[in-house]
C-alpha cells in the first residue's frame, strides 16, 4: 500500500511540474464574464491564447437582440476607438463550432461586419488584440430559435450550385479621404459539416490588397459564417489607390479573385 | 498568387515552430523512399509496396509456424452511413496510417493505437458518374503531402499533418463521365524531378483514356498522354506528339470517344525507368461499330516519364468485344528461364490469360490461361495475338431482322474478368505469382448506340453466370516461367480483394465472406483466418512497428460485383456492408516459434 501511495504522490508531483512547465509564466487571471456565459472560461482558454484579457467597452459588438433568421444573423464589430488593434477574433460561445473568424486589419480600421449562423441562443463576442498582446473583449447576447448550423445550405436545393461557386459582387466607397468602406459578397454554401451527409466545405481565407500587392486586411474564416459570406471592411487607402484586389480560397483549395475599382476622390460618392 | 504565398509562409512558420518544439526534424517521404519502399519494411509509402507493384514484403518474423498467433490489435471504423466498397490499400509512415474510403474520404490514423488524427471528406458535386461503386483505391505520399483522387475526377494534395487541402486539380470533366479512383503513382524523372501520375475512369461513358503527370508541389501539369490513337499529348503546356496515327486502327470519328480509360493507375520500374499503364475497354462495347484493333485500348503501354511518350505498347485484346477492359497491373520481376535472367513483367488480364512480356521493349514471351473453359479465343499465337473464336463474338445488331439486338452468345470469362482490378502479388521467395481470379461467364449481346455526353455508351446487354456450382473465386499460384498453376484455393463468392505475399512464406488475401486469410505460399493450405464482419475487397499490407510484424486490411463489402453481378449477386446478397480498418500484429512473445 505504501509503495502505491508513493507512486501516486510522485505521479501527481510530476503532473504539477509538467503543467507548470507548459504554461508560459504565472497562470493569467481570466476576469469574470459580464455576459455570464457558461462557456466563457473555455472560450478564453481555447481561442484567446497568451496575453492578459480585459473586458473593454471600446470593443463594440452589434447584433440583433433576437435573431429573426438564425442562418443570417448580422454582426458588426467596431473597435475603432481602441488604438493599435492587430487582430479581432469573433466567437459565438454556444455554437457547436464557436470560432467564427479572425480578422487582421493590416492597414485597415478595426471594423468588420458580416453574418453568422447560430445554433441556439448565444453570446457573440469579439476579442481585439492590441500590439501589447492584451485581448480586449466585448460582446452581446443573441436570442435564437436554433438550428442555423446543422441545416443544409440553400445552395443545395439546386443541382448545379457548384457552377456559381465563388461568384463575387463587391463595391467600394470612400468614407473619408484615407479610408474606404468596401463590401464583398461571394457565393459559397459554407457547409459546416453538421448537416446530414454534407461534409464541411467553406470559404477559409480572404485577403484584400491595394492593387499593387500591398496587403490591407486578411480574414481567417470558419464554418459559422453565413452562406454566401458578405464582409464589410474599412481599408485605409491613399488618394491614388484606384483598385482593391480581393483574393479568397476555400477548404477544397478553390481560389477566387476579384478586382474592384476605387472611386476617384475628386468625384463625390 | 499573393494569397497562396501568404498561406505557404504561414504554413512554413507553423511547421518551423512545431519542429522547434518537438526537437524532431520533419523529414517526410522522399522519392528515394518510394523507389526503395519494398526494402524498408518499417513503412509502406507506395501502392503495391514498391513501385513495381510486387506486393512482396521481405519481413519473415511472421511465418508459417506462428501465423496462427496473429492477433487483432485495433479496428478503426470509417463511420457515417456511407458504407460502400472499400477497395483501398493503406500507407504507413512514421507511425501514421493514411487510408482512403468510399465517397472520396481519407483518414490519418495512429498506426499503433487506431486513434484518428484527421479526416478529410471531399465535397463532391451532384451528378458524378462513377460506373462501379463509389470506391477509392488508396493514397500516395511525398514530402509533407498525401495525395488521392476523387470521384469527380480531381486530384487533391493534403497536408499530411493536418489533412488540410493544399491544392486540388481537375483530371477530367465529371459531367462528361470522367471519374477517378486509382491510387496516384509517384515516379522520379531527371528533367522534372518527382512526378505524380494519374489515370482516369469513365470507359462506360465514351471518355478518352489519358495519363497525366504533375508537379507534386503545385499540381501543375507537366505532360499528358492520351492513350487513343489520334489524340494529341502535351509537354510543359504545349502540344507534344500525337498518340499513334489517326484512323490507323479506328474508323471515322470513333476514336474521339474511344474509351481506353486508364482507371487502375500504373506501376513503375526503376530499372527500365518506365511507367507501365493498363488501358481499358474501347467504347462503345459494341465492337461492330469500330472495326479495327482500336489502339491503345485493352493494352499495356510503357511511358517515358521524361517526355510522356509511349515507348512500347502491347494489346492483349485487339478489337475487344467483351469488355475485356485490360487495365490490369503490369508487375515487373526478374524471371529465371533457361538459365538466364529475363527482365520481365507479368499481367493477369481480364480476358483470362496470364501474360509475360519483356518489360524493356514489350516483346511477347508467353501467355497461358489462368481461368478454365475460356471460349472467346482458342489461344494466343506466337506474337501474343489472340486466336479468336469468331462464333463467340456477340453478333452484329445490323444483321438482326429488327436491327435492334444482335445474336447473344455465352462467353467465358465474363466482362468482370478472369481477374478484375484486384492486384496480384509476386513472391521473390517462391518466384510465383498469386492471382485472385474468378471463374464465370456471361450472356452478352450488342445493340445500336450513339455517343451522347454524360450518357452510358455501351451498345450491349449482358448477364453474368457462374460456371461451377461450388465456387467462383479462385486464388491461384502461377509459375510465370511455365504458366503452370501450382495450387488453387476455391472460394464460393467471387474474389475482389488484393493479395500480399511475404518472405515468411505467407500469402494474404480477403474474401467477400469477410475473412482475411493467410495461405502457405507453396501449398495453398489455409494457415489462419479472421472474420472482419463484412466483405473484404481491399488490399492487405504488412509492416514492422516496435519490433513486431503487423498486417492491416480494410474491410467493407462493395465494388462492382453487387452492382453488376447478375445471377452472381444472389450468391453475395447476404453480405453486409461496412467500413473498417483492421490491424493485426504478432505479439513479440508469440514470435518465437
Amino acid at each position: 500500500m505504501n509503495t502505491g501511495w508513493k507512486t501516486i504522490v510522485r505521479g501527481a508531483a510530476i503532473l504539477v511540474v509538467s503543467l507548470a512547465a507548459a504554461l508560459p509564466a504565472a497562470a493569467r487571471d481570466v476576469p469574470a464574464d459580464p455576459l455570464k456565459s457558461v462557456m466563457w472560461a473555455d472560450m478564453a482558454e481555447r481561442f484567446l491564447a497568451g496575453g492578459d484579457i480585459v473586458f473593454d467597452q471600446r470593443v463594440r459588438v452589434m447584433a440583433p437582440r433576437s435573431a429573426e433568421d438564425q442562418f443570417f444573423v448580422p454582426v458588426t464589430v467596431d473597435a475603432t476607438r481602441l488604438p493599435g488593434v492587430t487582430e479581432i477574433v469573433v466567437l459565438a460561445d454556444l455554437n457547436p463550432i464557436p470560432k467564427v473568424l479572425a480578422y487582421r486589419p493590416v492597414d485597415a480600421e478595426a471594423f468588420i461586419a458580416f453574418q453568422i449562423k447560430v445554433e441556439q441562443a448565444t453570446v457573440v463576442r469579439a476579442a481585439a488584440r492590441t500590439a501589447d498582446g492584451i485581448w480586449h473583449v466585448g460582446g452581446t447576447h443573441v436570442d435564437a430559435a436554433g438550428g442555423g448550423c446543422s441545416s443544409p445550405a440553400m445552395a443545395h436545393g439546386q443541382a448545379n450550385w457548384m457552377a456559381t461557386l465563388g461568384q463575387t459582387r463587391a463595391r467600394v466607397w470612400r468614407e473619408t479621404r484615407d479610408v474606404a468602406r468596401m463590401t464583398v459578397r461571394m457565393r459559397h454554401p459554407m457547409d459546416t459539416g453538421l448537416a446530414d451527409g454534407i461534409p464541411a466545405f467553406y470559404l477559409s481565407d480572404l485577403e484584400v490588397s491595394n492593387g499593387t500587392g500591398r496587403p490591407l486586411a486578411s480574414i481567417d474564416i470558419y464554418e459559422p459564417v453565413s452562406e454566401n459570406p458578405t464582409f464589410t471592411l474599412k481599408p485605409r487607402i491613399g488618394a491614388d489607390t484606384a483598385e482593391l484586389d480581393v483574393e479568397a480560397r476555400d477548404t477544397e483549395a478553390n481560389e477566387f479573385a476579384y478586382s474592384l475599382p476605387v472611386p476617384d476622390p475628386k468625384v463625390a460618392n | 498568387m499573393k494569397l497562396r504565398s501568404l498561406l505557404l509562409a504561414t504554413a512554413g512558420a507553423a511547421l518551423l515552430s512545431a519542429t522547434a518544439l518537438s526537437g524532431v526534424r520533419a523529414e517526410g517521404v522522399t522519392i528515394d523512399d518510394i523507389v526503395k519502399d519494398q526494402s524498408t519494411p518499417a513503412d509502406v509509402v507506395s501502392y503495391g509496396i514498391g513501385p513495381r507493384g510486387q506486393r512482396f514484403s521481405p519481413l519473415e518474423t511472421l511465418n508459417k509456424n506462428n501465423v496462427k498467433n496473429l492477433t487483432p490489435a485495433w479496428a478503426f471504423s470509417f463511420g457515417g452511413e456511407k458504407q460502400r466498397g472499400q477497395e483501398n490499400q493503406p500507407l504507413i509512415k512514421d507511425g501514421v496510417m493514411y487510408v482512403t474510403g468510399s465517397y472520396s474520404r481519407m483518414w490519418a490514423v495512429d498506426a499503433k493505437t487506431g486513434d484518428e488524427i484527421w479526416q478529410y471528406d471531399a465535397r463532391l458535386p451532384e451528378g458524378i458518374l462513377p460506373c462501379c461503386d463509389v470506391i477509392n483505391r488508396g493514397a500516395a505520399i511525398l514530402g509533407d503531402k498525401v495525395y488521392f483522387v476523387t470521384l469527380d475526377a480531381k486530384i487533391v494534395a493534403l497536408d499530411a499533418k493536418t489533412g488540410k487541402t493544399i491544392w486540388r486539380k481537375k483530371i477530367g470533366d465529371y459531367e462528361a463521365g470522367y471519374s477517378a479512383t486509382a491510387a496516384p503513382l509517384i515516379v522520379p524523372s531527371e528533367s522534372h524531378g518527382p512526378l505524380i501520375v494519374t489515370g482516369n475512369s469513365g470507359g462506360e461513358f465514351g471518355i478518352v483514356g489519358e495519363v497525366q503527370a504533375r508537379n507534386p508541389d503545385t499540381g501543375e501539369l507537366v505532360w499528358t498522354r492520351p492513350v487513343i490513337e489520334g489524340h494529341m499529348g502535351t509537354l510543359n503546356g504545349k502540344e507534344s506528339t500525337m498518340t499513334g496515327t489517326k484512323n490507323e486502327s479506328w474508323p471515322g470519328d470513333m476514336w474521339k470517344n474511344g474509351g481506353g480509360a486508364t482507371w487502375l493507375g500504373g506501376t513503375y520500374d526503376p530499372d527500365t525507368k518506365l511507367i507501365y499503364m493498363g488501358t481499358g475497354n474501347p467504347a462503345p462495347w459494341n465492337s461492330h461499330l469500330r472495326p479495327g484493333d482500336n489502339k491503345w485500348t485493352s493494352s499495356r503501354i510503357a511511358i517515358d516519364p521524361e517526355s510522356g511518350e509511349i515507348k512500347w505498347g502491347f494489346q492483349t485484346t485487339p478489337h475487344d468485344g467483351w469488355d475485356f477492359d485490360g487495365v490490369n497491373e503490369f508487375v515487373s520481376f526478374d524471371m529465371q528461364k533457361d538459365g538466364q535472367t529475363v527482365k520481365a513483367g507479368a499481367t493477369a488480364d481480364r480476358n483470362g490469360f496470364f501474360y509475360v512480356l519483356d518489360r524493356t521493349n514489350g516483346k511477347f514471351i508467353s501467355a497461358t490461361p489462368f481461368v478454365k473453359n475460356i471460349t472467346w479465343a482458342k489461344g494466343i499465337d506466337e506474337n501474343g495475338r489472340p486466336i479468336y473464336n469468331d462464333d463467340n463474338r456477340p453478333g452484329d445488331p445490323a444483321e438482326a431482322a429488327d436491327g435492334k439486338k444482335g445474336k447473344s452468345i455465352f462467353a467465358v470469362p465474363s466482362f468482370l474478368g478472369g481477374k478484375n482490378w484486384m492486384p496480384i502479388a509476386y513472391s521473390q521467395k517462391t518466384s510465383m505469382f498469386y492471382v485472385p481470379s474468378n471463374e464465370w461467364g456471361m450472356d452478352i449481346w450488342n445493340e445500336p448506340v450513339t455517343y451522347k455526353k454524360g450518357a452510358a455508351y455501351l451498345g450491349a446487354g449482358f448477364t453474368i453466370k457462374p460456371i461451377f456450382d461450388d465456387h467462383i473465386g479462385s486464388l491461384k499460384a502461377i509459375d510465370p516461367a511455365t504458366g503452370e498453376i501450382k495450387w488453387e484455393y476455391k472460394n464460393k463468392a467471387p474474389l475482389w480483394g488484393g493479395v500480399l505475399t511475404t518472405a515468411g512464406g505467407l500469402v494474404f488475401t480477403g474474401t467477400p465472406e469477410g475473412y482475411l486469410m493467410a495461405f502457405d505460399d507453396e501449398t495453398g493450405d489455409v494457415l489462419w483466418k479472421f472474420n472482419t464482419g463484412t466483405g473484404i475487397v481491399g488490399s492487405p499490407v504488412t509492416w514492422e512497428q516496435d519490433g513486431e510484424q503487423w498486417v492491416a486490411v480494410v474491410a467493407g463489402w462493395g465494388g462492382a460485383v453487387p452492382l453488376w453481378g447478375g445471377e452472381v449477386a444472389k450468391a453475395v446478397k447476404d453480405i453486409n456492408q461496412g467500413g473498417t480498418v483492421w490491424a493485426f500484429k504478432l505479439p513479440k512473445q508469440m514470435a518465437a516459434n
